[in-house]
């Protein structure tokens, strides 16, 4: 009897469990919905598999952060901390990934995001850079070019030197060059004007020479670069500014650098901070580097540990980490209120985009053939119509609380310089898109509520676009509803979301372009070098569009003409640009994007504008880190 | 007995080639390749193509196989072409971290499996027995990935007894006592949540097989001998009742060296789990393939280990 009534309350309680267990479920689906995919669509961090952002949870208290619509210009750039740094200061900085590091610690071998993030702190570039991405004097090293000779000379301060205490030489820097041309090198450096247009660099990296012959070297602290021509692409990121301990890596051959012990185990720069140790691919400890050329670092030692991005909240929440080098934006609204963060933010080097495929590769010639009239998009007002019938804005606000916003023109506010705000592109506007595609012919002969081409056939438009993050699916679908409403038919190629590897391939990053997709949404990561060449030039594999036309190539070219080493000149020519891609359209640009940098309150001097952080100033202004209540 | 063992692994030869050829041929199928997630404009895709050319990458699945199949027979598995390093010293790296967490989960599993299953079969269908059975329920219906990042977040972000993530502090002397207090530390949380969900298949089957023991005629004998209960039941019942589980161990080894791809991937620790999934989704086929052989050989050895294990305490099965 007793047992019979044991077992039923067990029975009873197990049901209460079950039913806990079920209500916690529920919860976590909907934060996961409202918590939104960071990850869609960017180069950089694809392949991380989104999910398990579950436990964020449980801050649905007072105004709802997460339906709050955010401008990234009211996020500061500076943590407003004005007290002195302590001495003996240590910061934790979070690499944010869900994979490990590779632990390839030299810039002349690194190929992944993770290892960069490790080698600002203990290596440097040799040449200061502005906030408008050109080069300037105030490195380590300065610079001169001569226009006339089409050289530049380069010479380093003097009290630079390496961790070991040797000086960093002339012959270390072009050490680089000799490595990275090398025949044998294993990284994926070579290949940029940096490189190829040196004089003798060809017939170097091809093994006919056994040095650079443009490369002279003067005395231990200076040398000249005599390149084929110059271009402003060189002064904006394309000269290569790492130098290379030559008397530590000498007796390697190149092909085995990239393995060895001074990259991987005891890696050596001329940056603030110096390894101490390191736990492959979950760590590494620095002190600061006291013999630092530009004085010593205010902080004395940085922990450098990866922290999943699943997990990233929790850390700066309880100290774990003071500052982190990205933070996914999704989770952004649901942690606004963190007590011990300061938000920090800055536009970012990044737009989404949808490109239409106007022709496909040209494996033979290395270029792209643009045979707008056999492809189903080849007609510039559809695409112009497409443009009106999408909002942007109602994207970014929507799913990116306005962390991400309608971009305009193909050169985003990043550089500054050159994003020309005047110029006015399609912003939403159904009728218009209707106008216009009544006006070219498209329009609906059969009744079935959609519309046809000019020639009367059935258009159906193939839609290819890159699964990753939450949103990726939601927004693929609101951008196919919202052209539906323009009486456009499309539909997602193979019916479902391509995986990002599948995505690439078959946009054409091999040049075998899939003839089953017609136009793709996609999102590029600019270099500091405005040059928009490498993405819509005509021989370039990148350009997706296939597009190609005279006046494109000319304006391409004349942006890294010399005469383009007149700024305004310059200007003027990347309006004409961003203009000219608003009239042909091979693609249109949908959201600009942003960074958010989130810093414990004992973080002072962190100055995160283009992130380029000077991490010799940055400072602690307590022994512990602040954590919220 | 000898010629069985030496018989199956004659067989794992074959058996071990067709994975590879398998898992090569499945790979050349997969879109993308080592550098494709180097999508970037500020690269030149001369230079790409250059290394792609260099590992041989354009060349046709079989050629690609057969120079790997050679390097194999030396000994030599390959470089990663994510960590520029070779395979054999990475998959090392990541198998020791693998190995600690694996064996301290697998002594935890016994440690809290054996005394619940005896005492659930001992006294079975009482209250404490119920409790037990219910916990095994509750287990084998919770999912290990939300166990563990409950886990996680209580004991590693709420209350902070634990490290959240890594395998070891930063900055500590490899070896020294600190270090391996270090270690430890960090391999508790994700050990505790591999074995309080792992733990489960072993309660149950013990105290199934002690239930089924103590009614068999050989322990009414025992019991009318006049034994005491104690001995009755820890070498009589106890003895009978473990075989399943000693049959398992061939089995946990091999989770040993594959490890648990969840939770390594919740507590960010750096093991094999964590090497395969990492090594796919950026298309390092070198250690894809490297890793896939391991485990193959692991369940085969697992496998081959649990049989000879049962032969040696189960006198009845004998292996021809």
């Amino acid at each position: 009897m007793s047992k019979s009534i044991t077992g039923k309350l067990f029975f009873v309680l197990m049901l209460a469990l079950f039913l806990v267990l079920a209500a916690c479920g529920g919860d976590d689906e909907g934060n996961e919905e409202a918590g939104g995919g960071s990850e869609e669509g960017s180069e950089e961090s694809e392949g991380s598999e989104g999910g398990e952002e579950d436990s964020e949870g449980s801050s649905e208290e007072e105004t709802d952060p997460e339906d709050k619509i955010y401008d990234i210009e009211n996020f500061p750039n500076q943590t407003s901390n004005e007290e002195d740094p302590i001495d003996g200061g240590h910061l934790n900085f979070g690499l944010v990934s869900d994979t490990v590091f590779e632990g390839t610690l030299q810039y002349n071998f690194y190929s992944g995001d993770p290892d960069s993030q490790i080698l600002q702190f203990i290596d440097e570039a040799m040449l200061g850079m502005d906030t408008d991405h050109t080069y300037n004097n105030e490195g380590p090293a300065t610079f001169e070019a001569n226009e006339e000779e089409g050289s530049i000379t380069f010479e380093i301060k003097d009290g630079v030197n390496w961790h070991d205490g040797e000086p960093v030489t002339a012959e270390d820097w072009v050490y680089s060059y000799e490595v990275i041309g090398h025949p044998d090198y294993t990284g994926v450096r070579y290949g940029t004007v940096g490189f190829t247009l040196i004089e003798g660099m060809e017939e170097y990296h091809n093994g006919e020479a056994d040095e650079i012959s443009g490369i002279e070297i003067h005395d231990e602290k200076s040398f000249t670069i005599n390149y084929e021509r110059l271009t402003p692409s060189l002064t904006s990121g394309g000269i290569w500014t790492y130098a290379m301990p030559k008397h530590v890596f000498e007796d390697i051959p190149v092909a085995d650098m990239a393995e060895s012990d001074p990259v991987r185990e005891n890696p050596i720069g001329m940056g603030p901070f110096k390894v101490d140790s390191i736990v492959p691919g979950e760590s590494v400890e620095l002190t600061a580097n006291e013999d630092y050329w530009d004085g010593e670092p205010n902080l004395d030692g940085v922990t450098v540990k990866v922290v999943n991005p699943n997990v990233v909240a929790q850390e700066l929440e309880t100290g774990g980490v003071d500052v982190v080098d990205a933070f996914p934006a999704d989770q952004y609204p649901e942690n606004s209120n963190m007590e011990n963060v300061e938000w920090l933010g800055d536009v970012a080097g990044s737009y989404s985009y949808i490109g239409f495929k106007l022709g496909d590769w040209n494996a033979e010639e290395n270029r792209v053939n643009y045979k707008p009239d056999e492809m189903k998009m080849g007609d510039v007002e559809l695409r112009r119509a497409m443009w009106y019938a999408v909002d942007n804005n109602g994207v970014g606000e929507n799913f990116y609380n306005g962390l991400r916003w309608n971009a305009t023109t193909l050169i985003t506010p990043w550089h500054e310089n050159f994003h020309d705000e005047s110029i006015e592109t399609p912003t939403y506007d159904a009728d218009e898109a209707n106008r216009i595609l009544d006006e070219a012919g498209y329009e609906d002969t059969n009744g079935d509520g959609m519309r046809e081409t000019p020639d009367g056939e059935e258009l159906t438009i193939n839609f290819a676009s890159m699964s990753g993050g939450e949103s990726a699916e939601p927004i693929a679908n609101y951008y196919m509803q919202q052209w539906e409403q323009v009486g456009l038919d499309v539909q997602l190629v193979d019916g479902r979301l391509l995986e990002f590897n599948q995505f690439y391939d078959r946009v054409g990053q091999t040049g075998e372009d899939d003839p089953a997709i017609d136009i793709y949404a996609g999102a590029w990561s600019v270099g500091s070098d405005v040059d928009p060449t490498g993405l819509y030039g005509p021989t370039q594999i990148f350009n997706f569009p296939r597009y190609e036309s005279e006046e494109n190539t000319e304006l391409l070219e004349d942006g890294i003409s010399e005469e383009a080493f007149d700024q305004e000149y310059r200007k003027e020519v990347y309006s004409d640009w961003q203009e000219l891609m608003v009239e042909e359209i091979p693609v249109f640009p949908t959201l600009y994007r942003s960074e958010i940098y989130p810093a414990n309150e004992r973080v002072t001097n962190y100055d995160i504008t283009r992130y380029a952080i000077e991490w010799q100033d940055v400072g602690v202004t307590q022994e512990e880190p602040v954590t919220a209540e | 007995m000898w010629k069985f063992i030496v018989r199956r692994l004659i067989i794992t030869l074959p058996q071990l080639l067709l994975l590879s050829l398998l898992v090569f041929f499945m790979a050349s199928l997969m879109p993308g390749d080592a550098f494709t997630s180097q999508i970037d404009p500020s690269l030149s895709q001369d230079a790409i193509e250059e290394q792609r050319e260099r590992l041989g990458l354009n060349d046709p699945w079989y050629q690609q196989y057969g120079r790997w199949v050679s390097g194999v027979a030396e000994g030599d598995f390959g470089t990663s072409t994510a960590h520029y390093r070779p395979v054999t010293d990475l998959i090392w790296e990541r198998m020791i971290n693998t190995i600690w967490l694996s064996l301290l989960s697998v002594i935890f599993i016994y440690a809290i499996g054996i005394p619940l299953g005896i005492i659930s079969g001992r006294w079975n269908d009482r209250l404490v027995d119920q409790i037990i059975t219910g916990y095994t329920y509750l287990g084998f219906a919770t999912p290990i990935f939300i166990f563990a990042l409950v886990v996680l977040f209580f004991f590693g972000f709420t209350l902070g007894w634990f490290p959240t993530g890594g395998s070891v502090a930063s900055g500590l002397e490899p070896g020294s006592f600190e270090y391996i207090v270090s270690k430890l530390h960090h391999l508790l949380l994700p050990a505790l949540s591999i074995a309080l969900i792992g733990v489960v298949g072993t309660v149950q089957y013990l105290r199934s097989e002690i239930i089924d023991t103590k009614q068999k005629d050989f322990i009414i004998t025992a019991r009318a001998k006049g034994a005491p209960e104690s001995r009755v039941y820890n070498r009589h019942i106890f003895r009978n009742s473990v075989l399943p589980i000693a049959a398992f161990f061939g089995y946990e080894i091999t989770m040993l060296i594959t490890g648990s791809v969840f939770v390594e991937q919740i507590f960010s620790y750096p093991g094999m789990g964590n090497l395969f999934i990492e090594s796919i989704l950026i298309r390092d086929f070198p250690v894809v393939t490297a890793v896939v052989l391991l485990f193959g050989l692991a369940a085969i050895l697992g496998a081959l280990l649990s049989d000879i294990i049962l032969s040696i305490v189960d006198p009845r099965i004998r292996i021809k």
